[in-house]
């Protein structure tokens, strides 16, 4: 009797979880932002939150909750329900720098976290003053040997991507660089052009204009495969650096507990978007490349591998915040 | 010339062109981008009035609106937003003496007191008269000299900026004079509150006691409002009588003959300043709207009425302001470089559109490029048509009873601060600075310098550490000779010091930032 009362409950309690799958979303939903609006991530989010309005047929309001690299935010949604209704923008700096940047991080981003899709895909560049004689990778490391400590490498703050790109190029090449850490990348492509710093790793869409328009000159892309927006310009791993690849990525991610059905639906109606000419055209020009990594079990797995890659760059170039 | 004549067609043509739209079904033809420009404009107005919610948000919110619109109407109307937003600011900051933003933080000093004198019209009067006449030569400057100012604006490093912080800071300790020891105080008060937050150098948290809200730092609409918003409001709860309304006496609307001539050299003045610290990407503008105040202060004959409720620290500033704001786009136009947040959101909103920002805009886009400076003509001059009538209706507001006035006030202020980064946290560190803000009224220290150093504090220290940084800790980098700019601005910083040295001179040093004592 009691076997059957409790077989009967489990059956219920099967149908109505299933029940629940199927008729989400039938409330209005937030995808947190954790910076502050305007930037690609901000936009990149209002473009799929507008994209996925259609598709679910319930609002999706974009939420920023700025601070702390974008850890505030991602623990909001990290730490906050698992019904499939809280959406958080993750990227590369709060599921894999931070971590291992700041010593108390208030979750886990592999443990407290289920990964939905992996939206954008953006590779870094290196670019010189135009002034520096170097005109390319070689000529780039010869210099950088030959001058030690006086060339200097700007990036957008301290343990961004362009950061680690700039470590990681100390490493592989036993040159020394000082790093000189700005406010966003912006003001640092802005000093590189009146010649005050030599060298940057800066993300494409940032850099692109400046490239085109010849103000600075760009020397490699940081990722194993040349970009179809420069296309004719080296990877570091051609120009000798083997297995050189650091590429700015977000994504979408949700609560580690959100029922399997909800994040299948979810990942089904971003990817369509992803795949929709017009959204495919607006990544595009934000300088991403549509991803290959695609399921959110792929996506898992990128991002564990992503975190061990930047745990052990952080703990090399000393970076650090509290 | 002609040629800038000839483009300046171009551009004209393109704002003023028709259209055919489809709305609906129905398909009309319509002038689409002046429309556009004037939804923009009000918009900015409207956000602009409305304390702490700034053209950011708006301009984010509104970004996937405009993917759907041609990449002229959109640019147009976003810059609309900006510009718009930077003339409603004003109407509060006279009205109730609530700064929006940093820019309006010097119109509160002598524009609250003109209104409390009943001057509220000519004060607002002003500030759109001075934002108009500095819009349009700001725009003109742009439209003429871009590329050569944008090679100016990159021979700012970090050990120019440095200099010209320390000239800014300076120049107000040395002209804020109620008491000398206490503006001092205020500045270093300032100072210190911008230390909190994560330092850009080593990424270490400072003075956040462990609050993960404060990592980046306390926001400025949160301390200007509490300083000068809720400080304002629980100063006047303190009057027994007279506790009904804020002034029974309206005045008249518009600026007497005798004002408009005390406000044309201001703003001439205000103009120039604006337009030559408007094109620094790296915090100039921060220093327009303050340095216009500071310079009219010293200059002008009139100087013992400011921050009592003189026209021309009004004028002066707004002008500033304005025309830094519009030759804040000649970086962003000729260089791709943002000069602050909203330029941030107009290069995210190009690229989106596939364009990508730089000099080469002008010459493969130039219906874009011209079309958007002639759209900034047409702007301003909607606002100043649109904002003077509203003048009258910003001036009933002020009949509203304070029991009706005040909560008001103080939601719109709770909801502009929440909204910037939707914590609750914020509202509490408002409301805070509130009581701080008060127990400085009382203890006669004015809140004007503690801005200006919260303000200038972080981008100091953060240049002063990069050119360090750069100069491996070399201190001559600021005066070396390879850096003339910088010399020059530590030069003038020394001269203003050996004036206030001087005990001889020093009856001349006059109160800028000092309000008049509070009944």
């Amino acid at each position: 009797m009691a076997l059957r009362r409790l077989l009967a409950l489990l059956f219920v309690a099967a149908v109505s979880h299933n029940a629940a799958a199927q008729t989400w979303p039938t409330k209005p939903l937030r995808l947190v932002a954790p910076y502050a609006a305007g930037g690609p991530i901000d936009i990149s989010a209002r473009l799929l939150a507008a994209k996925l309005q259609e598709s679910l047929g319930q609002p999706v309001v974009v939420e920023n909750r700025p601070g702390a690299g974008g850890n505030i935010g991602v623990e909001l949604i990290a730490k906050g329900p698992a019904d499939g209704y809280n959406l958080v923008m993750s990227a590369i700096a709060t599921l894999a720098i931070n971590p291992s940047l700041y010593p108390s991080l208030p979750y886990d981003p592999l443990k407290d976290l289920r990964h939905v899709t992996l939206l954008v895909q953006v590779p870094n560049v290196l670019i010189v003053n135009n002034e520096l004689p170097a005109k390319n990778v070689k000529e780039l490391i010869a210099l950088a040997k030959q001058r030690p400590g006086k060339l200097d490498f700007g990036s957008g703050s301290s343990g961004s991507t362009g950061h680690l790109a700039g470590e990681m190029f100390k490493m592989m090449t036993g040159t020394f660089m000082v790093h000189i850490p700005y406010k966003g990348s912006a003001p640092a492509l802005a000093d590189m052009m009146g010649g005050r710093i030599h060298l940057m790793f800066d993300n494409l869409a940032s850099a692109l204009p400046s490239i085109k328009s010849e103000k600075v000159r760009a020397l490699a892309t940081t990722t194993l495969k040349r970009s179809s927006f420069l296309p004719e310009l080296p990877t570091l791993e051609e120009a000798g650096l083997k297995g050189f690849d650091m590429t700015t990525w977000w994504g979408v991610s949700v609560a580690a507990k959100t029922p399997q059905a909800v994040v299948e639906r979810l990942s089904g109606d971003i990817l369509k978007a992803m795949d929709a000419a017009d959204f495919k055209e607006r990544l595009r020009n934000m300088g991403s490349e549509p991803p290959a990594v695609r399921t959110p079990e792929q996506f898992t797995t990128f991002v564990a591998s992503e975190l061990k890659t930047h745990t052990e760059l952080v703990k090399r170039s000393g970076a650090k915040a509290d | 010339m002609e040629g800038i004549f000839g483009n300046l067609a171009i551009g004209f043509t393109e704002v003023f062109k028709l259209q055919a739209i489809t709305i609906a079904g129905m398909t009309m033809t319509l002038p689409f981008n002046i429309l556009m420009c004037l939804i923009g404009v009000l918009l900015g107005t409207l956000i602009g009035v409305l304390p702490g919610i700034g053209p950011v948000a708006t301009i984010a919110m509104l970004l996937p609106v405009t993917f759907n619109l041609a990449p002229i109407a959109a640019l147009i109307m976003l810059a609309g937003i900006y510009y718009g937003a930077q003339y409603g600011g004003s109407t509060t900051a006279i009205l109730v003496n609530l700064p929006g933003e940093s820019s309006s933080v010097v119109t509160c000093l002598d524009g609250y007191q003109m209104a409390r004198r009943g001057r509220a019209g000519p004060a607002l009067a002003t500030a759109a008269i001075g934002s108009f006449f500095a819009g349009c030569v700001a725009t003109m400057v742009v439209a003429m000299f871009a590329p050569p100012l944008a090679e100016v604006a990159l021979k700012f490093g970090p050990a120019e900026y440095f200099s010209l912080m320390v000239l800014g800071l300076v120049a107000a300790v040395v002209l804020a004079a109620g008491s000398l020891i206490k503006a001092i105080a205020m500045v270093i008060l300032g100072l210190l509150l911008g230390l909190v937050g994560t330092d850009v150098n080593s990424g270490v948290l400072r003075f956040a006691f462990g609050i993960s809200e404060m990592a980046d730092g306390i926001g400025f609409v949160t301390v200007a409002m509490g300083m000068f918003g809720i400080c304002e409001i629980i100063a006047n709860l303190e009057q027994k009588e007279k506790r009904e309304v804020f002034t029974s006496k309206v005045g008249s609307l518009m600026p007497t003959r005798d004002d408009f001539k005390r406000m044309v050299a201001p703003i001439l003045r205000g103009t120039v300043l604006g337009s030559c610290l408007g094109i620094l990407p790296g915090g100039g503008a921060l220093l327009a709207s303050f340095g216009a105040y500071t310079l009219e202060k010293k200059v002008s004959k009139n100087s013992h009425e400011f921050g009592k409720g003189a026209i021309e620290g009004v004028a002066a500033p707004e002008a500033a302001n304005n025309a830094g704001a519009q030759t804040s786009f000649i970086p962003l136009l000729t260089l791709g470089i943002p000069s602050n947040a909203v330029m941030a959101l107009m290069i995210g909103a190009m690229m989106i559109q596939g364009i990508a920002p730089g000099p080469q805009v002008m010459t493969e886009r130039p219906q874009l490029f011209w079309g958007m400076i002639a759209s900034m003509w047409v702007g301003n001059l909607m606002l100043v048509i649109l904002n003077l009538p509203l003048i009258g209706m910003w001036i009933k507001l002020l009949t509203v009873p304070y029991r009706y006035l005040y909560p008001s006030i103080l939601l719109f202020m709770a909801i502009g601060v929440f909204s910037i980064s939707n914590q609750p946290f914020d509202c509490f560190l408002m409301a805070m600075f509130g009581l701080l803000g008060y127990v400085c009224v009382k203890l006669g220290c004015e809140p004007a310098p503690m801005i200006l150093g919260f303000i200038l504090g972080p981008l100091m220290e953060e240049n002063l550490r990069r050119a360090m940084l750069l100069s491996r800790g070399d201190p001559w980098v600021f005066i070396s000779p390879s850096k003339p700019i910088s010399m020059g601005f530590l030069i003038a910083s020394v001269l203003l010091l050996v004036i206030i040295a001087l005990p001889a001179l020093r009856k001349k040093r006059e109160e800028v930032f000092v309000e008049e004592p509070k009944a």
